[in-house]
């Protein structure tokens, strides 16, 4: 870490030499931050938190279901159906997704045939793909920590919240979600913050259409060998992370005092 | 004068994965190469039996050491010759791959002659300033009696007049290839190129990973040197490909040929060799085009090189005198699709009725078209606007 930031202010000589840092400038986090190279970062972090929201909204109810609905005998095999794929390397994982959008492969078949969609299928090589293939790739690091978290919660909290007069959507907001939310907040880490920094998602699938920062920053390291300005650009990224999990997580803290205060307000009215 | 990573096509999937190669996999396309009978004669010239001629040819020189570590690009050499050349010699190859020159010269620079590599493949502009650096052995021509195999236009070229360092490895171009579904007009220039990109073909275009053939489209358009080092026209080429180029790039791809031949692409900028095996894995190869530009274009050659602080010289040496046997370089072409570079390839080929001789074998004329480029001042330059051009397309 300290030699990335280090290095981010040194420079690329020549040729022949990957970083030089006998001369300490800001230059390289000027270029860094250039209109050109911040779009790609917009970009990324669009692409991390909608991704990371898509991950919540498709792992929440399933993590939900599997610890609540499914009998435990049968919750391993859900388990392994989840993490099997997941042991396979990343990037075979992710080329399959090729394999299945290809222009004319079996997801443009499927369409084709249920007449969704008749020309050849132009997924491939776009921000679309890329966004697909982090939400398939990120959704067990999701998945397992909600698990965890609802399986550990005692069923006896949610039938006392129902015997107390509480709906479904209300002890699932009240009671549920609250006791759950260091998991939530773990899952929500645990996807966005590798996700912002990938690049193999973007390599396979995104073609020119979806650059995400992790493959410029491997760019820069590997390709253009200029180390000073791809560890300006990690620390730009490192940032920008650290930027919006601060800012989320001051609307939780904020937004927690908010509930907190006004239940308290209730309650009191109450006695 | 390829920086650009060099994938290796795994599985047998998209174009993703050929980071390492100038020779994508054969995949069925073998079959069509190596035609008939060619098929044996390819095959027992690279067994063992065979090889006992070639050591006639070449006396087994001794005493030889018994590994050989080669840095070379990924699938670069038909793993037959490989095997055959420790069963004749004795030394046993490893081989480690490189994906881009850079990474090959940041490794042996920051050896400092320790890096344990006796062979090295670079692209010919890189080499002035790898001997400069001292990252180079000389060769001990002695050693090398098929250096008098290679073509002679092939030899002396401007980065080591003498073959002191090197030899000619393979060599090829850089042209285009389009879909005639797409683009019904004639295509014959860089012009062509750009214009059909910004059209019709628009957001199905495929330009190389590498940042010095990105720039140079526009150089060869205009008919600059497309290793300018002119401020001026290094700023125009930047103007123009990020803000009227970059929207209708899909991908940076250094081997499109069989991905635009499946119907990924409408228009690529891609090498002869890739282009061939394009047309070779495609099903209808009528439907698509492949055009040498005008006015201007390049003309890559990778060479053979032993590195500073070498430890197997005699074996390094003997690989180089083998490789360069007309046999075994006609038996390597044909597995990468790009010449070897020694005389009589041209006449054995058309014997063995090898498909898009065109693709492989250029005209004099032709060759006079082809510029080698250089590694200059520009390149960070380049670099930095191949960058800018990348993000600017996503």
């Amino acid at each position: 870490m300290l030699w990335i930031l280090f290095y981010s202010f040194g420079y690329k000589p020549d040729l022949y030499h990957s970083i030089a840092t006998d001369r300490l400038s800001l230059g390289q986090y000027k270029l860094a931050a250039s209109s050109t190279f911040f779009q790609t970062f917009m970009g990324t972090l669009r692409i991390s938190l909608t991704g990371t929201a898509l991950c919540f909204l498709i792992g929440f109810p399933f993590a939900y279901w599997l610890s609540v609905r499914v009998p435990p005998s049968r919750r391993p095999i859900f388990l392994a159906l989840i993490l099997i794929p997941f042991w396979t390397n990343f990037l075979v994982r992710t080329i399959g997704w090729r394999i299945l959008l290809a222009p004319s492969g079996i997801f443009a078949g499927v369409l084709h045939f249920l007449g969704l969609h008749s020309t050849a299928l132009e997924v491939l090589d776009t921000r679309g793909a890329v966004q697909l293939g982090v939400v398939y790739n990120y959704l067990p690091l999701m998945i397992l920590p909600l698990y965890v978290a609802l399986d550990r919660l005692d069923p006896g909290l949610r039938e006392a919240s129902k015997d107390l007069g509480a709906g479904r959507v209300r002890t699932l907001f009240k009671v549920t979600i609250p006791l759950v939310s260091p998991g939530i907040i773990a899952g929500l880490l645990l996807v966005f913050i590798p996700l912002s920094g990938d690049f193999i998602t973007a390599t396979v699938l995104g073609g020119a259409k979806g650059n995400m920062a992790g493959r410029m920053i491997y760019d820069q390291f590997l390709v253009a060998q200029n180390w000073a300005l791809g560890s300006a650009m990690a620390v730009v990224l490192i940032l920008l992370i650290a930027a919006v999990v601060l800012f989320f997580g001051l609307i939780a803290i904020v937004g927690r005092h908010i509930i907190r205060y006004r239940r308290r307000v209730e309650l009191a009215i109450a006695v | 004068m390829k920086e650009a990573p060099k994938i290796t096509r795994i599985l047998a999937s998209e174009e993703f994965a050929h980071r390492f190669s100038r020779r994508s996999i054969l995949l069925g396309s073998a079959v069509g190469v190596i035609s008939g009978g060619l098929l044996l004669a390819g095959c027992s010239t690279s067994k063992s039996p065979k090889a006992g001629e070639l050591s006639s040819a070449a006396p087994k020189p001794s005493p030889i050491e018994s590994k050989l570590n080669m840095y070379n690009w990924a699938q670069y050499d038909d793993p037959n010759l490989v095997t055959a050349f420790t069963s004749a010699f004795g030394p046993a190859v490893q081989i480690d791959v490189y994906s881009s020159n850079e990474e090959m010269i940041a490794k042996l620079s920051a050896a400092k002659g320790t890096s344990g590599y006796d062979l090295v493949i670079p692209s010919g502009t890189y080499i002035p300033q790898m001997i400069k650096n001292g990252l180079l052995e000389k060769f001990d021509k002695a050693q090398l009696p098929n250096l008098a195999k290679v073509e002679p236009a092939l030899l002396g070229r401007s980065w080591d007049p003498t073959n002191d360092y090197s030899i000619c490895k393979d060599w090829g171009t850089t042209g285009y290839m389009y879909d005639t579904k797409v683009i019904k007009r004639p295509m014959l220039t860089w012009q062509d190129f750009i214009d059909a990109a910004q059209h019709e073909a628009s957001g199905k275009v495929s330009v190389l990973d590498s940042p010095p053939e990105v720039a140079a489209i526009y150089f060869w358009a205009k008919g600059f040197y497309w290793a300018t080092e002119v401020k001026a026209e290094l700023d125009a080429a930047e103007k123009f490909l990020v803000d009227d180029f970059a929207s209708h790039i899909k991908a940076f791809d250094s081997y499109p040929g069989i991905k635009l031949a499946q119907g990924g692409y409408a228009l690529s900028e891609l090498w002869n060799g890739d282009a061939r095996q394009g047309l070779l894995a495609s099903k209808n190869p009528e439907r698509y085009k492949w055009v040498l530009p005008t006015p201007r274009t390049e003309l890559w050659m990778d060479n053979w090189a032993i590195a500073a602080g070498v430890k197997n010289p005699v074996a390094a040496h003997a690989w180089i005198n083998f490789i360069l046997d007309p046999v075994n370089a006609f038996t390597d072409m044909q597995y990468t699709g790009y010449n070897t570079g020694i005389m009589g390839n041209e006449e054995k080929a058309k014997a063995a009725k090898l498909e898009y001789l065109d693709l492989i074998f250029f005209t004099p004329a032709q060759i006079a078209t082809m510029d080698t480029g250089e590694i200059n001042s520009a390149q960070a330059r380049l670099v930095e606007m191949y960058s800018k051009t990348k993000a600017k397309a996503g």
